[in-house]
């Protein structure tokens, strides 16, 4: 029975250097195909979720937020969607709004969208008729979509066509010596391979600042990790409470962690040995460079890997210690646990177990499974998470009052 | 059956125990892969928790990974349970402000 979740599939073939993908006129690949019905606002959100219930190989995208945000707030929702509408997993796009919301309207996300070459319409519920008839509008443009869209081949890639989102959860002491060492490996062999991976959650590089800092290849780059993790620092400091509880969370702590410096030592594992190459605000679109890139983002799972989805990412390795149900609806998301007593209550959404890394396995054995895991589900295999529609982690961060 | 507690670095006061340890319980150090001595718990270790393997002294940093995790909030001794009782963290301490 331990042998279960993808353990014992471990070979001595050589590393697979390709993957099949679906790859886009400005030079990205999706490891999806999917027609995205995207919300501008909350007040389209049923309309896109009656649309992409209606057709098959969809998925919605929904929010609370698009109104009643100021400045930087309104532009970081704007920013979240238009990123989620370029990520190549979407390969067509459907962006609806409900009236007119400044500087978040459907048409000016879709114009933005429209720059990476794919399909995208722009439709607003009260011009196009109220909410059934820009249902039916929707859904008949998506339909034509949908034929162009599944039509399409999958084609042999490089790794290096591929940006690893990296995310870790539900943290525990088993998180630092196993399922995210055996992330940083894998991280190790994709840049190795002239790729990418994304490195975020910035609350846990609270503690463990210097040794991302030794890992950049510029000091101007390190100096913007110190300084990030300074002002994640300070909001936290203004709120005038103790982290603990918070950070490290309830779970963390049932898990053994005591500090958020020891959550953090243990999630930067996910880095491997990688340079860091570039260091970017939440949800910003991820350069070409090959190497690891650091995002800003809170440790919350959901806004972290929204923000990387947003960056690009089409695959994520969500690794856990307390096993997890976390999901992106349009980025793949790889979860993987070292945790023995986890790999058994949360089986249902474990892709890979790295267990056996306690019974004296090598890192590179149980890194090569997650490693091989990440090239089957960029190619087409679906996530366990995936095949039961736990679609729950889009979710938007703010930076600023409803007004 | 002495329960197995994984050391990350050389020179780190803590211990993970791979499985819960009982009172009185014995412990062997695991580091790198290579077993070493072995321990008693002087608390019962609850499954995967710490345990304390070179003595701490109140306002001394705890080390794991060969870094800090925080400050003993008082003296430990080796085979004492470490958790949130007698380690504080450094940061994001907005309570002391």
């Amino acid at each position: 029975m331990a042998r279960r979740n993808g353990r014992g599939a471990s070979s001595s073939k050589r590393l697979r250097k390709t993957w099949w993908g679906y790859p886009r006129e400005n030079g990205d690949v999706g490891a999806r195909n999917y027609l995205l019905v995207l919300s501008g606002t909350l007040y389209a959100n049923p309309t896109c979720e009656r649309v992409a219930r209606t057709l098959r190989h969809s998925v919605a995208l929904t929010h609370p937020l698009g109104r009643c945000q100021i400045g930087p707030d309104i532009q970081r929702t704007f920013e979240t969607l238009v990123g989620h509408g370029q990520n190549a997993n979407a390969g067509a796009v459907i962006v609806i709004d409900h009236h007119r919301e400044e500087g978040c309207t459907a048409d000016e996300i879709a114009h933005e969208i429209a720059k990476t070459g794919k399909r995208v319409e722009a439709i607003n519920i009260r011009e196009d008729g109220g909410a059934i008839d820009a249902t039916a509008k929707a859904t008949r443009i998506g339909m034509e979509m949908l034929r162009e869209l599944t039509n399409e081949r999958r084609q042999e890639v490089s790794v290096s066509k591929l940006l690893l989102g990296l995310n870790c959860g539900t943290s525990d002491t088993t998180s630092g010596l196993s399922h995210n060492k055996a992330t940083g490996w894998v991280t190790d062999q994709v840049v190795k391979q002239g790729g990418r991976a994304l490195l975020a959650e910035t609350t846990e590089m609270m503690g463990g600042e210097g040794v991302l800092a030794d890992k950049c290849v510029r000091p101007a780059l390190g100096k913007r990790i110190w300084r990030m993790v300074e002002e994640m620092e300070e909001r936290i400091l203004a709120c005038g409470v103790d982290l603990r509880g918070s950070q490290p969370t309830g779970d963390n702590m049932e898990g053994g962690l005591t500090t958020i410096e020891e959550k953090s030592l243990g999630a930067i594992q996910k880095a491997g040995s990688a340079p860091i190459v570039d260091v970017i605000p939440w949800a910003k679109r991820a350069n070409r460079r090959s190497g690891l890139h650091v995002m800003d983002t809170p440790g919350h799972g959901g806004e972290s890997i929204t923000g990387i989805a947003a960056g690009g990412s089409q695959v994520l390795i969500f690794s856990t210690g307390g096993g997890h149900t976390i999901n992106h609806p349009l980025m793949s998301t790889i979860r993987i646990t070292g945790n023995p007593l986890s790999a058994r209550l949360q089986a249902d959404t474990t892709d890979v177990d790295v267990t056996d890394i306690f019974e004296g396995a090598p890192i590179e054995v149980a890194g090569r499974r997650v490693y091989d895991e990440v090239l089957e589900v960029a190619s087409g295999k679906m996530t366990k998470a995936e095949i039961l529609h736990e679609d729950n982690a889009f979710a938007i961060n703010r930076n600023g009052p409803s007004v | 059956m002495p329960v197995t507690a994984m050391i990350i670095e050389e020179g780190d006061n803590v211990a993970t125990c791979l499985e819960k340890v009982a009172k009185g319980g014995s412990v062997r150090l695991m580091l790198n892969g290579k077993m070493g001595k072995t321990l008693k718990a002087n608390q019962a270790i609850p499954y995967i928790h710490k345990i304390c393997i070179k003595p701490l002294k109140k306002g001394e940093h705890c080390m794991k990974y060969g870094l800090s995790i925080g400050v003993a909030s008082k003296d430990i001794k080796v085979g004492d349970y470490i958790h949130v009782h007698n380690i504080e963290s450094a940061r994001g301490r907005g309570d002391l402000e």
